[in-house]
């Protein structure tokens, strides 16, 4: 096959723009990547103040991951100043939303109770889906209760969780996913307890002592 | 053209969806609010521009056969640095926005900016072009996100109008309020245009009239 002058000039020219493109792309990336990490730690940071009781660490710093069902949980644990466990967050993702998957960041207490839930990401109708997030009395409903003080379905489905006005996939998601989230919690607590004390342990071997 | 009448034209009587109601697809998805509407148009600015400056200066040095191929990766690459600026800089409304950033790209707004004026025109009347269209297209999405925010939550630019007690109306906010209030903003545009034009005509006529009746006038 043999490239005619036109033929020629049209290759360069493609190869010539996106050469130019990806460069600059590549830039816009090396002088962006801190900045956007440094943005979504600032997010993650925020949305674990909600959900964590007053700790003295830093959740980001001592997170450790585990292993459930093949997925990879993070977990965020606050401290306080001596060092106990004072609460637990880790991230849910409920599939089953109005429009999409929805994520909750979970925080829980040492002995099994809702501490709060904040929703990170969703994409639920405005003005009836996002109830989940400005609807605070709702999101109030999950403060202090465990597996057993409730049952967690809507009311509809003969639960003890309020669904809304016109919206009752988009609560009955999210009850869902965050009991799903308190049975892992009951069922790895020993696992996640040893991870976190061992955790410490490097911790303080490679560190200072107490 | 000279430069105003480049800006008048895209940002009035060439608005991009006031007269050619292109570019629905971000607008009824964003404009749920004013802010939203004000940062999608703000960045769709700053890709138009973008892309009609190389546009305009690579013009003629870009074969014809490839222009189009040519004219998406200058948008595309441009939209992707727009997209993690913002990710960077400004990411609350990076994740509000989410999927209509990128889907920038495929707005038929710039890459018709691109192939009908910035590949025929100088760099400076296609800068001219871009920020005409560009504040054109910022004003429709912030006036029917206003819109759609008053009437839905009786907020602007989440400043609260109505008062606490404001039932919010949720089909402004849902997507066929949006058409709703975008066809009732484009009667009232309408109807604006008409009158200029009306006024424009009775003042010819009494321009044509003022020469010939100065004298009936005075006789009676």
């Amino acid at each position: 096959m043999k490239l005619d002058k036109d033929q020629i000039r049209m290759v360069i020219a493609l190869f010539v723009v996106a050469a130019i493109a990806a460069i600059l792309l590549a830039t816009t990336d090396i002088i962006t990547r801190e900045p956007i990490a440094a943005a979504q730690k600032a997010a993650l940071r925020q949305a674990l103040q909600q959900v964590l009781p007053e700790h003295a660490n830093d959740p980001q710093n001592d997170k450790i991951t585990l292993a459930n069902n093949n997925v990879v949980v993070v977990i965020y644990p606050a401290k306080d100043s001596a060092g106990h466990i004072a609460g637990l967050a880790w991230e849910v993702v409920a599939p089953d939303g109005y429009s999409g998957s929805i994520r909750i960041l979970v925080g829980v207490r040492p002995d099994g109770s809702v501490f709060a839930i904040r929703v990170t990401r969703h994409q639920e109708t405005p003005g009836l889906g996002d109830g989940i997030v400005k609807n605070h009395a709702w999101l109030a409903s999950f403060v202090g209760q465990n597996l057993g003080s409730r049952i967690w379905k809507v009311k509809k489905d003969g639960g003890d969780f309020d669904q809304f006005t016109g919206a009752t996939i988009t609560p009955r998601a999210v009850v869902k996913a965050v009991k799903g989230a308190l049975e892992f919690f009951k069922q790895q607590k020993t696992a996640i307890f040893a991870r976190l004390a061992s955790a410490k342990m490097n911790h303080q071997a490679g560190g200072a002592h107490e | 053209m000279n430069k105003s009448e480049i800006f008048a034209d895209g940002f009035w009587h060439n608005n991009t969806i006031f007269a050619q109601l292109l570019g629905m697809c971000p607008l009824l998805g964003v404009t749920t609010s004013a802010e939203n509407g004000f940062w999608m148009g703000a960045a769709t600015l700053l890709v138009l521009t973008g892309s009609n400056l190389v546009v305009s200066m690579v013009r003629g040095v870009i074969p014809k056969n490839v222009r189009i191929p040519s004219y998406i990766t200058i948008i595309a690459a441009f939209v992707t640095i727009v997209g993690m600026a913002m990710n960077a800089w400004m990411h609350e409304m990076y994740l509000i926005l989410g999927l209509f950033i990128p889907l920038i790209v495929v707005n038929c707004a710039i890459l018709g900016r691109a192939e009908a004026f910035a590949s025929k025109n100088s760099v400076s009347d296609a800068l001219m072009d871009a920020i005409g269209v560009g504040l054109g297209f910022t004003f429709a999405l912030v006036l029917l996100g206003g819109v759609r925010e008053l009437f839905g939550q009786g907020e602007f630019f989440g400043f609260n109008v109505f008062g606490e007690s404001y039932p919010d109306v949720l089909m402004f906010i849902l997507p066929p309020g949006a058409f709703i209030a975008l066809g009732f903003i484009l009667a009232a545009i309408n109807l604006i245009n008409r009158s200029i034009a009306s006024r424009a005509e009775s003042r010819a006529q009494a321009d044509a009239l003022s020469k010939d009746i100065p004298a009936t006038v005075e006789a009676q």
